[in-house]
């Protein structure tokens, strides 16, 4: 029956994912009478923005069987040197932003090289870079927090006027919407065109309309939040709008490229990409340049979030980044894995978080849970894979 | 008499101290197999891998069409027409069937995009040559067979149009059936005028498919017959020993013709 419908055993993942954080939602929402809020979903939405921008790229890096631990540092870097650019030196965001993506290319190049260009494991060289970029964060504004108050800048890290309001909102959920319904169209017809047997009309019609739907009341949900006594519901925030953008250019950049291509063959089998004339080190390095990009990205929103850049941002991040990944599927042996997939990875972390601090359980036993559950992820992936006939290696 | 269609010149290969492949010589004809024999560590499959371009070599020359040829990469070997099956398949196990088909060598769309499409009915048509009873190429090539997982590896030196085809040990792995559609492919393009190097331990494959057989030992060539000239007993001899069988003289000039 599932090839009928070509579900494969990815799909299937992400569908029982979507279940499993369906499923907290209401029971936490049971046990403590206030999780499916607006205000909490906005809070939720917005607070797993920074994390779920870079656990898109360090999914990638995983898949070709590597690993990036100084995320969370670079984070801390690069956020208090657009902070410090902008509050000491008094440079506008733009450049301030621009300079910041500078030097997180360049930690890229230099961590890419030495994996790539020296073979070093990746492990020791960004190990290396977890210690010495935290460091690195101190030195650029002698650990003084660097304020931020440019209010453009400001609204990229979401907050009171960090949303894009009710109707701009609605209006991009119906945008998304149409396209999901044009690609799946598209799909179809170029399916027949290539005298390729495509799924059956209805299913193909209710796997896309739940997702329309799912976008709309996303949409309207973030809506119907008010701060205070504006006049108009908040909209969806503006890093969820970052996030989503990336989402899409890294799922295009993975579906629809040879880089993307390559980068799961690489995971699947180095030696065979080798052999067939794959330029491996290339990909490598443009790799660790996506994430650092996507870093950039992170920091900026999440110095916008705090109004502030100081030396400790992004601490711990590191393990957030690939916890989600991990939740969301991606395999550390290397070459499976979605950007979707880590997308409800970090969601699956945030409502964690969220929904044990409604239920005031005490940070140590968040911790506890967190970890344990991170754990059971990969047991059911274990699990998942044997069922589905994929070899575990 | 023809011209070699591809000829390796006095090539050698080193790994650190250990010399893989020393000074060897070999051609190979349009349409004609030549067979590459030997122990394990004879340096067959590193004489194959230079050529293929996965190891750059360090001393000797490669000839194509009488004319020199550089080949410092895989992507220069394609480029020159020469196909490797490798014995691994060479497959990225988490890739479905197409993917493996094109890995490196996609299709792209006028946008530069990959046109999974196109490269989808590409593939089935080429599947559909090597084995019609093929149908499941969307999903990962690890829950195929050895067989079907030899087709797919088979299907990329017949879509890319394969001048020199390397086939290392392409039947180890393969049942009867299989074993038969491999030999009827080697014909085929035999026919079609390509050259064909085999790698193979298996003596009734070589006899029932080769031109000519060459053998090697610790990196050298021994010697290269018609296969038509030697039996089984003397090709086993030269393996083992290393010696030539007596009353035959070794065929290497490389203008010999079939």
């Amino acid at each position: 029956m599932l090839s009928r419908f070509q579900i494969s055993a990815l799909d299937l993942r992400l569908s029982i994912m979507a279940g499993v954080l369906v499923t907290m939602a209401v029971v936490f929402h049971l046990l403590s009478g206030q999780f499916i809020t607006a205000e909490n979903l906005y809070n939720i939405a917005q607070q797993t923005a920074v994390v779920g921008i870079i656990a898109t790229a360090m999914a990638l890096v995983i898949v070709a069987r590597h690993i990036d631990l100084s995320v969370g540092s670079a984070m801390g870097l690069v956020g208090v040197l657009i902070a410090w650019l902008m509050y000491t030196k008094g440079w506008h965001w733009v450049p301030a932003s621009v300079a910041g993506l500078a030097v997180a290319l360049a930690v890229g190049l230099y961590q890419g090289w030495l994996v790539a260009g020296l073979g070093v494991a990746s492990f020791v060289v960004t190990l290396g870079g977890l210690m010495s970029l935290r460091g690195a964060a101190f030195l650029v504004a002698s650990g003084k927090t660097q304020p931020v108050a440019d209010p453009v800048f400001l609204m990229l890290g979401g907050g009171l006027d960090g949303a894009i309001g009710p109707r701009l909102s609605v209006l991009m959920a119906l945008a998304l919407s149409a396209w999901l319904i044009a690609r799946t169209l598209q799909r179809r017809r170029q399916q027949r065109g290539h005298g390729l047997t495509a799924r059956p009309l209805w299913f193909d019609a209710a796997v896309t309309l739940s997702l329309c739907a799912a976008a709309i009341v996303f949409a309207l949900a973030m809506s119907a939040y008010r701060i205070g006594d504006k006049p108009e519901g908040q909209g969806i925030p503006v890093p969820v709008l970052v996030w989503a953008v990336v989402v899409m250019v890294v799922s295009f950049i993975v579906n629809r490229t040879r880089f993307g291509r390559y980068v799961y063959a690489i995971g699947g089998n180095p030696e065979a990409a080798l052999l067939v004339g794959i330029p491996v080190r290339r990909v490598m390095l443009q790799l660790f340049l996506l994430l650092a990009t996507l870093v950039t990205v992170a920091s900026i929103v999440a110095v916008a979030r705090l109004n502030a850049g100081t030396n400790s941002l992004g601490t711990n991040q590191e393990l957030y980044v690939i916890a989600a990944a991990v939740i969301g599927g991606v395999a550390l042996s290397g070459g499976s894995g979605t950007v979707l997939g880590t997308v409800l990875g970090a969601l699956v972390i945030q409502f964690l978080e969220s929904g044990l601090l409604l239920l005031d359980v005490d940070i140590g036993w968040r911790m506890v849970i967190v970890g344990q559950v991170l754990i059971a992820a990969v047991v059911f992936d274990v699990l998942f894979r044997r069922a589905t006939g994929e070899r575990v290696a | 008499m023809t011209d070699a269609l591809v000829s390796l010149h006095g090539v050698s290969k080193a790994f650190g101290g250990v010399h893989a492949v020393e000074n060897v010589s070999v051609a190979v004809h349009p349409g004609e197999v030549l067979a590459l024999l030997g122990h394990n560590g004879a340096g067959k499959s590193t004489l194959m891998k230079v050529l293929a371009g996965a190891y750059p070599l360090d001393t000797g020359e490669i000839r194509m069409g009488g004319s020199a040829v550089e080949i410092r990469s895989p992507v220069d070997a394609q480029a020159l027409g020469i196909e490797t099956i490798y014995q691994t398949l060479a497959l990225a196990d988490n890739l479905d069937a197409v993917s493996n088909l094109f890995l490196g060598r996609e299709l792209l769309t006028r946008y530069g995009t990959l046109d999974d499409y196109a490269m989808e009915s590409a593939a089935r048509e080429v599947f559909r040559k090597l084995n019609p009873n093929f149908q499941n190429i969307r999903v990962p090539v690890r829950s195929l067979s050895g067989g079907q997982r030899q087709v797919v590896a088979i299907s990329r030196a017949l879509y890319f149009n394969a001048r020199v085809l390397i086939m290392d040990e392409p039947c180890a792995a393969l049942g009867p059936e299989e074993t038969r559609m491999v030999h009827d492919l080697v014909r085929t393009l035999k026919a079609q005028g390509v050259g064909i190097i085999l790698i193979s331990h298996d003596m009734p494959d070589v006899f029932a498919l080769s031109d000519r057989l060459c053998v090697m030992k610790n990196g050298r060539t021994v010697g290269t017959f018609r296969t038509a000239d030697v039996d089984e007993d003397a090709v086993l001899g030269m393996i083992i020993a290393g010696r030539l069988p007596s009353g035959l003289e070794s065929c290497t000039r490389m203008d010999d013709s079939r």
